[in-house]
């Protein structure tokens, strides 16, 4: 995964009256001539914040993703499975890492953003505050939320902030076997036993709701975000990425003659797929805190960072110096 | 009553159904950070790849190789910690560095009280890209060890930042070692490659239209 436009919302004024009017238009030039801004240059105060604001949740969103899937790392079935199960929840944890580092050069160290996932203060893509019921759900989530993660991470690659660029470059290289795992997983139930069919279908039909909200709000309902388009931080809005998502993966859903359970799915004459409406209420109140895996999320996660705490202090150098990372 | 979970792992963890307050994490819970360099076939200069948080060079030497080599391929590591890189301005994608810098002549003399030592030279071609190595330099300071980089490197463009590294500062993997970069054949179930799914689905519709 698993990020970007999934929860990252707007702030809901762009006020820039209080920025340097030159450094401002110097800022805006660069990046309309495909410049990358790196750690040091001059930035307005909401570039800045957004930027930390996304990539964290974004970094959040890797290592709460490793949760649903983790568990299935002792329980799938043959060695194989789980040999390549580890390996790839190894490597969101390591996309956690690389975005906490990203986000780190602009300013908020990382002990900072761990401590706002556990107090509930940063938010993480809302989709792992469902259960994964079945090794069928934990399939549906490597090949469908990873896809929809990459739709998401390949725009933002192409933004404007270097440290993240270099991250999201990594990553995506990363995903391509994440996305062809999942979907190998998904294709061997799907063409297997009627049972194995069966399961499969039912957890389609368990993820297909998160699945739509995974992009986010739809820009009917999200508050303006010119300014940020015009920065490249914002790379597509949450309909565009969504759009993009079902166009590339309801056929490849419907060729193995599996079904979304959504009746009023299908693609218009011009290209525009048309479904049911998110339930934005229910995702409101999930990314609140009253989803059915939440506090099991949080609690995992404090517990790991609170039963480590000990080797870390044990290992702390007295000549330890934080300096925020380079690049 | 501890959470109740769906994975046994969880459960076995006695985790309380409504915790406490949860405690800010400490300065430096996270310990240091460190840069690392890979060299990503042999010969090739070593390259930028990120950052990892380490108590000291050896494990931040080990984060590294897991961090950035696991999944592409690497012959060779450097790590130097954050703190003793040296960082110019970063400048437009037209201008080089060295031509705005000003370097301070007198702190950049050779001075005679202080042994000359080895500098590693590092230069960003363009914004969003990665530092490479491009030399070493001898001198007596950071400042002597940029203006003889103008000096040899001065030439080469573009270069929007420099970043310079005391070659005593730098941790780097040993020739010896080589064998640490190899990965084995039995790993492949985590290359794209490895997954034939295409094969499946055509199999799978041919059944379908069989039937
Ligand atoms: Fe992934
Ligand atoms: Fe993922
Ligand atoms: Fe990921």
């Amino acid at each position: 995964m698993y990020g970007g436009g999934n929860i990252f919302e707007a702030t809901k004024f762009d006020d820039l009256t209080t920025e340097d009017p030159v450094k401002l238009a110097e800022f805006e030039a660069r990046i309309a001539r495909g410049e990358k801004i790196e750690p040091n240059d001059w930035m307005p105060e909401l570039y800045r914040k957004q930027l930390i604001r996304m990539i964290e949740q974004h970094a959040h969103s890797e290592i709460i993703g490793a949760l649903p899937e983790g568990t299935w790392i002792t329980r799938a079935p043959g060695f194989r499975r789980k040999m390549a199960q580890m390996a790839k929840v190894q490597d969101e944890v390591g996309h956690a890492q690389l975005l906490y580092s990203a986000a780190e050069t602009l300013g908020k160290s990382r002990e900072a953003m761990l401590t706002d996932l556990i107090n509930g203060k940063s938010k993480y893509s809302n989709v792992f505050n469902y259960p994964a019921l079945t090794w069928a759900d934990s399939n549906t989530i490597s090949w469908l939320i990873d896809a929809g993660a990459i739709v998401n991470q390949m725009a933002n690659a192409k933004g404007s902030y270097g440290p993240y660029c270099r991250a999201l470059d990594r990553i995506c290289a990363e995903e391509a076997f994440h996305l062809k795992y999942g979907h190998d997983a998904v294709v061997h139930l799907a063409t297997g036993t009627p049972k194995q069919r069966e399961m499969i279908q039912a957890a389609l039909n368990r993820w297909w709701p998160p699945i739509m909200t995974f992009f986010g709000p739809s820009d009917k309902m999200s508050t303006h975000t010119e300014t940020l388009v015009r920065w490249k931080v914002k790379m597509a809005t949450n309909d565009e990425c969504r759009q993009q998502f079902l166009d590339m993966y309801v056929p490849k859903i419907w060729e193995l003659g599996l079904t979304v359970p959504d009746p009023k799915l299908h693609k218009n004459a011009d290209g525009v797929w048309e479904y049911t409406e998110p339930d934005w209420v229910e995702f409101k109140e999930v990314i609140n805190g009253n989803g059915p895996c939440n506090k099991e999320r949080l609690a995992v996660r404090r517990s790991a960072e609170e039963n480590g705490a000990w080797v870390r202090r044990a290992l702390l150098s007295p000549k330890a110096k934080y300096v925020k990372p380079l690049a | 009553m501890s959470l109740q979970s769906l994975d046994p792992r969880v459960n076995r963890l006695h985790l309380p159904e409504n915790p406490s307050e949860p405690v800010a994490k400490t300065e430096l819970d996270q310990l240091e950070t460190y840069e690392v360099f890979h060299q990503k076939k042999e010969n090739a200069a070593y390259t930028y790849v990120g950052p990892v948080h380490a108590p000291n060079e050896e494990v931040a030497f080990l984060f590294g190789k897991e961090q950035y080599s696991r999944r592409f391929a690497c012959t060779g590591m450097w790590v130097a910690e954050t703190r003793h890189v040296m960082v110019t301005p970063y400048t437009d994608e037209a201008v080089s560095v060295y031509d705005v810098i000003r370097i301070n002549q007198e702190n950049a003399m050779e001075n005679g009280e202080k042994t000359a030592e080895a500098y590693e030279i590092f230069h960003l071609k363009k914004r969003g890209k990665a530092h490479a190595h491009v030399g070493t330099v001898t001198a007596t300071s950071y400042e002597g060890a940029l203006a003889e980089a103008k000096k040899q490197f001065g030439e080469m463009k573009p270069v929007v930042n420099v970043w310079v590294i005391k070659a005593a500062d730098v941790f780097r993997s040993e020739a010896d070692d080589k064998d640490i970069w190899n990965t084995t054949k039995d790993k492949m179930y985590r290359e794209a490659t490895a997954y034939r799914v295409m094969d499946k689905i055509t199999k799978f519709k041919e059944e379908q239209a069989a039937k």
